[in-house]
């Protein structure tokens, strides 16, 4: 008794207590929350029927799109056999895992019947692009928890039962077939989720065919810009060399060249939609959305200049990529133009509605949306949720393993 | 000559007989699952729902004109739906009105229900075939089903949708002057709206009577209506009310661009001089 009392007297509150701790209080932040939704219902939020969908929705397309680097990494490596890479794979694929596994939780608070969540599975509509998204984000997160398996597998702790660790090893055989199931997946849902909106012929500011394409390459450069930041920080943090200084500026580069091609592609869909061509439903709601709200704003610097173009300038000028603290901001920035990016195009469809009434007055009111503080406080639990599994999976499981095999 | 012949390699080998096999077996157990097992559209109600259809196929075919010019905006059809079909809350008018103006500055009053479109983009959306245009062209709801992930408000131009973001604890303040309840109150966490009263009509359709010309199977907004501004009827009979006015005015049909091949038809607020 005596000896544990005085240990705990001596010992000081390592930084990783307190953060770990920190992260404890988000994930209770988020279970109040939570409850508060199953107990009162949707009410208890701050959307409604003209914008039914807001913070978690941004949530699910964030974390879903950031969660991009598993697959991608997964291709490069065992599908194209580019092993120099593979010091990265099995963060990506963690960072994949946590990223759906978090759209799924925030899913399961959106939808207003979570106790029907398997209908998708038993009734069909092979019309609904949200049914595709529903039956690949299922089997990808499955493709996820086999190729995270041979690591949980691995730990020390598994070792009692041998069985196990052989069960893994031949999982990871099998790596690279899943590494091609997953890229057809993942092919197939990043790029539905633009479909979502981008089908939705009576919504003139969403309905272009570009949007499948720009969300998936987005995500793309997304996904590898959050496995290599949250990499960065760890190795930051804990003072380790978790990879070469070589292959960080290789993923480097190759984010600024996705990121490149995906500003090429967003300028030219903003040009060929609003600025060369004038379709009557696009430019007035276009027009509401300048007049009524900041995502004209926020689309420019925020998306375009700050999530764009500045940190493709960084990846891709050698001697700006050298330097550590710019290649993490731009890593960071790009993160946060995703984000943005998918609030963005989530709430403009929404608050300019498309003007029915043959009067004059109907199209005058936009709607609007501000999240809830339960919004808020769920999202806060998901990220902490996020963040937590991330350390501790770092600090207990070989993640990282040196570049040479074993 | 034996050795000879075991010297050259078989054209089909054991193996190549065991793929064959196998190809085979699983190709006849796919073709069963797809034509009559468990994922065959009978056993697949939301492939067997019309979720995707541009015709309708049925006997009849219900459309609806709101005629502007006569409305005195009253407000009755809005009562008499919400008192109808159990909608106490206001904010979830399945039919809604507002006070409007045409660009010349004539005041008319617009209301719109669902306009039950045949090319409906919420019933393409729905990931679990929980709403669909049925044969006689409603667009039907199933609240068993639905999953409440309101893609379908996403998806719908018209904001014809509502969401149950809680159960109202209000009594309804329009029952019993208005109408009383013909259907049960919808559970928390689904989506609901306009149904062209569908328990009239069907109803109706087995005691022979006709939709838009009897009153017990015809929608409770039309009936109520005291200038006659909503005629309700089957588009496939030429001697129906809804087929005789469309062919005596000029209609139109709200944001026809979209696509959306809606059933409710409008006479615009003004005629023309």
């Amino acid at each position: 008794m005596t000896t544990t009392q005085m240990t705990l007297k001596r010992t000081v509150v390592s930084t990783f207590n307190v953060w770990v701790g920190f992260l404890v209080i988000m994930i209770l932040v988020g279970i109040g929350g939570m409850a508060n939704v199953l107990i009162n219902g949707l009410q208890v939020t701050g959307l409604s029927d003209r914008v039914p969908w807001g913070l978690w929705i941004t949530h699910d397309l964030s974390s879903i799109g950031l969660g991009a680097g598993a697959f991608t990494f997964s291709a490069i490596v065992y599908l194209f056999r580019m092993k120099r890479f593979e010091p990265l794979a099995r963060a990506a694929v963690f960072v994949g895992f946590l990223g759906y596994t978090s759209a799924m939780i925030a899913l399961a608070m959106d939808i207003g019947r979570p106790d029907r969540f398997w209908h998708p599975l038993v009734y069909w509509n092979v019309h609904s692009v949200l049914w595709e998204i529903t039956w690949c984000v299922i089997l990808y997160s499955a493709v996820l928890i086999l190729e995270i398996l041979p690591i949980v597998f691995s730990h020390g702790y598994f070792q009692r039962w041998p069985w196990l660790a052989k069960f893994g090893h031949t999982l990871h055989k099998g790596a690279p077939v899943m590494a091609v199931i997953g890229m057809g997946l993942s092919l197939l849902h990043q790029s539905s989720l633009g479909a979502t909106y981008g089908v939705l012929s009576g919504r003139a500011i969403w309905f272009k065919p570009s949007m499948p394409v720009m969300f998936i390459i987005s995500a793309v450069a997304g996904g590898l810009s959050l496995t290599l930041l949250a990499t960065m920080l760890t190795g930051k943090l804990t003072n380790r060399e978790l990879i070469g200084t070589d292959l960080k500026r290789e993923v480097a580069r190759f984010a600024g060249y996705v990121l490149l091609g995906y500003l090429y592609l967003k300028i030219w869909d903003w040009a060929a939609t609003s600025y060369y061509s004038h379709a009557p439903g696009t430019a007035s709601a276009l027009s509401r959305l300048q007049a009524t709200t900041p995502y004209t704003q926020t689309f420019w610097w925020l998306e375009v200049f700050l999530g764009g173009v500045v940190p493709a300038m960084i990846l891709l000028y050698p001697n700006w990529r050298r330097n550590d603290s710019a290649l993490m901001v731009s890593l960071g920035l790009i993160v946060m133009a995703v984000v943005v990016n998918r609030w963005n195009v989530t709430l403009s469809g929404l608050v300019v509605p498309p003007d029915w009434s043959p009067g004059i007055l109907g199209g005058v009111v936009a709607a609007s949306y501000f999240p809830s503080w339960t919004e808020v406080a769920v999202s806060i639990g998901i990220l902490g949720y996020g963040l937590l599994a991330f350390t501790l999976g770092v600090k207990y499981l070989p993640i990282y393993i040196k570049s040479d095999g074993k | 000559m034996k050795k000879k012949k075991s010297d050259r390699p078989a054209i089909i080998g054991r193996r190549d007989v065991l793929k064959i096999a196998g190809a085979t077996g699983a190709a006849v157990v796919f073709t069963q699952m797809v034509t009559t097992g468990p994922l065959s559209t009978e056993a697949v109600e939301g492939i067997g729902r019309r979720t995707h259809s541009s015709e309708s196929s049925g006997e009849h075919e219900w459309h609806m004109v709101i005629d502007l010019s006569k409305c005195i905006g009253c407000q009755y059809c809005i009562m008499a739906c919400q008192a109808t079909n159990d909608v106490p809350e206001d904010e979830m008018r399945w039919n809604v009105g507002f006070p409007e103006t045409t660009e010349n500055g004539v005041d008319f009053f617009m209301t719109r229900p669902c306009l039950h479109c045949q090319e409906a983009p919420c019933v393409k959306v729905c990931p679990v075939g929980a709403t669909w245009v049925r044969e006689d062209g409603i667009v039907a709801m199933d609240y068993t089903r639905c999953i409440g992930c309101r893609y379908c408000e996403v998806a719908c131009p018209y904001d014809v949708r509502r969401f149950n973001w809680k159960v109202s604890n209000k009594a309804n303040p329009y029952q019993p002057k208005w109408g009383t309840a013909e259907v049960p109150p919808r559970p928390r966490g689904v989506v609901e709206k306009c149904t062209f009263c569908v328990q009239r009509i069907d109803r109706g359709l087995e005691q022979n009577l006709m939709p838009g010309v009897d009153p017990q199977a015809t929608p409770a907004c039309v009936n109520i209506c005291p200038v006659g501004a909503r005629i309700f009827g089957d588009i496939f009979d030429d001697e129906s009310p809804v087929s005789i006015y469309l062919a005596q005015n000029d209609t139109f049909r709200l944001r026809e661009d979209f696509g959306t091949e809606s059933k409710v038809h409008y006479v615009r607020p003004e005629k023309e001089a």
